[in-house]
């Protein structure tokens, strides 16, 4: 285990600077997201879709307060083999192809604009600027494996893998900044990096999926198998076992 | 004519706090609005910073209410200067037409907002509320039911839906609206009552199970429901005194009203507790809830 001791003004003059570089420009990006931001349009029949699987859903869930042919009645309009609506209603499902579809197209190029380009241009000057030398140590170790990632620029052979060049501090704090732009520009900024790549893996899972067919026919499947347990079948009984209290009814 | 933090003794602050929670509770004390509304933007516009458009919008509403056309438009002027294209001002635009009754240039209004945005259920609405207020009732009931075709999860738009069958009288849909309400909201004991009291508005000796039970639901998810207790003791003895039930059925009828009607002697004695006239009160209600007995005759 070898104890380097870094001098004090690596402390002052890169560690610090990073931190500050990183920050500002995480902020800066949250504001120009938000001007080449525009609206996404809604469309209707998207809409109408998603509240009807959500009253399906709601039907499923708390039917057994309504009386038995209520609950029947809705259950029937939902699932009957020929004129249900989720039987009958397909939705005409375009795939959307990213390249051609013009405003998907636009939305990932200001994406990519916005969030990948500051990254490579900092990271690409913070290696030109802040290199040779070693910056700080990771506080576990690392295998050999991390050595030529964490430490371009500095060729020593021997040199534990836990001491990490600027690069990899900068990397570090684009992801460690992130809970500080959420104090700072409150929940869902665009300065979060880590979130759009989280989006990007779960797709569109809010409005609507691509495929609604694909929704209609598992809430069919899901209804098709509730039974409805009525649950006022005893609340005579459970009410009157005891009297109603009626504080606070005369003050 | 003293202002109100004179009046009542309170700052800014508390008055823009009332505010507040009256536009998150969706009160619709239009006078008290306009007062404290009024005095908050007269005086203390800088202090509110951008709080100020959402209490124009607040004022402004209610003071549509009230007939402050003066206010409405200081207010709607305001607002179009901040924000000139924003649909939501235009609706805001559209209710002052309302308000003075030109009816045609509301519709227009709101016909341009559908153009540009066929989402926007705001608009849908106040055009459905014209009709409304022009007294075409079958229509509104119609267009009402084209928009919950579209919106099926407006809970508004289902309660408006089932007052205007119960104007109608057509009970059967008024009960559907209702039942709608009370899946989305299963512990909310108005919708219970409500429902209850139309399925015993309907009648026929189903009708009236489903009354009681659905007062007993009420009762059992709010004690307080005064209104719940008495129309579960109607329910009870209108059942009990039908010649059709079998003797079971009436047994356990009777004992329903038994039970509703000690509950309800119990909370008019607690009502008059300390007063000198608790006896004669009590036996007034002893004697009304006699004479609410039906007799089939």
């Amino acid at each position: 285990m070898a104890h380097l001791l870094l001098d004090s003004s690596i402390r002052l003059w890169v560690v610090l600077p990073i931190v500050f570089i990183t920050f500002i420009v995480g902020v800066l990006r949250h504001y120009v997201t938000q001007l080449l931001h525009n609206e996404k349009k809604v469309d209707l029949q998207q809409v109408s879709d998603s509240q009807v699987l959500l009253r399906s859903r709601i039907l499923r869930e708390n039917g057994k307060y309504l009386p038995k042919q209520s609950f029947a009645m809705r259950k029937h309009y939902f699932n009957n083999p020929e004129t249900g609506f989720f039987k009958k209603v397909k939705r005409k499902v375009i795939p959307k192809n990213p390249m051609t579809d013009t405003s998907m197209l636009t939305d990932m190029m200001k994406g990519n604009l916005t969030n990948v380009l500051p990254m490579i241009l900092i990271g690409g000057w913070i290696n030109w600027a802040f290199s040779g030398f070693v910056t700080t140590k990771v506080p576990f170790p690392l295998t050999l494996r991390f050595k030529p990632m964490l430490q371009r620029g500095i060729e020593l052979l021997s040199l534990d893998a836990s001491w990490v060049s600027s690069a990899s501090w900068y990397f570090l704090n684009v992801f460690g900044l992130r809970s500080m732009y959420t104090l700072i520009l409150g929940q869902d900024n665009a300065a979060d990096q880590s979130r759009i790549m989280q989006d990007q893996m779960t797709g569109a899972a809010m409005a609507m999926p691509p495929d609604p067919n694909k929704a209609f026919k598992s809430e069919w499947e899901a209804l098709e198998i509730v039974e409805h347990r009525w649950a006022l079948e005893n609340v005579e009984e459970e009410l009157m076992c005891q009297d109603l209290n009626f504080r606070g009814l005369f003050s | 004519m003293s202002s109100i933090s004179e009046l009542y003794d309170v700052s800014w602050e508390e008055m823009r706090d009332k505010l507040r929670k009256w536009r998150e509770e969706n009160y619709r004390n239009s006078e008290q609005i306009v007062d404290v509304g009024e005095e908050l933007i007269n005086e203390h516009a800088s202090k509110l910073g951008d709080d100020i458009w959402i209490i124009y919008e607040q004022v402004m509403i209610a003071a549509l209410d009230c007939s402050r056309d003066d206010l409405a438009w200081s207010c709607l002027q305001e607002l179009k200067r901040q924000f000139p294209d924003s649909h939501r001002v235009k609706r805001l635009a559209g209710m002052r037409l309302e308000a003075l009754e030109r009816y045609e240039d509301a519709n227009k209004l709101y016909d341009s907002i559908l153009q540009d945005d066929p989402t926007n259920t705001a608009a849908r609405k106040r055009k459905i509320s014209i009709l409304r207020a022009q007294g075409k009732s079958s229509e509104a009931i119609r267009e009402l039911n084209e928009y919950l075709e579209q919106f099926v999860g407006d809970q508004e738009a289902w309660h408006e839906l089932s007052e205007l069958y119960i104007n109608e009288h057509d009970y059967a849909k008024a009960a559907f609206c209702l039942e709608e309400l009370m899946m989305t909201n299963p512990h909310n004991h108005l919708y219970c009552e409500q429902y209850a009291e139309v399925k015993y508005t309907q009648g026929g000796l189903e009708n009236l199970e489903l009354a009681r039970k659905y007062f007993a639901q009420a009762l059992k998810l709010n004690n307080r429901n005064m209104r719940a207790l008495f129309g579960l003791y109607m329910s009870a003895s209108h059942i009990a005194a039908s010649p059709k039930v079998s003797a079971k059925v009436k047994k356990d009828n009777v004992k329903y009203a038994a039970w509703a009607t000690s509950q309800i002697s119990r909370a008019y004695q607690m009502a008059g507790r300390g007063k000198k006239e608790n006896k004669c009160s009590v036996k007034a209600v002893e004697e009304m809830l006699e004479s609410m007995q039906i007799t089939m005759s």
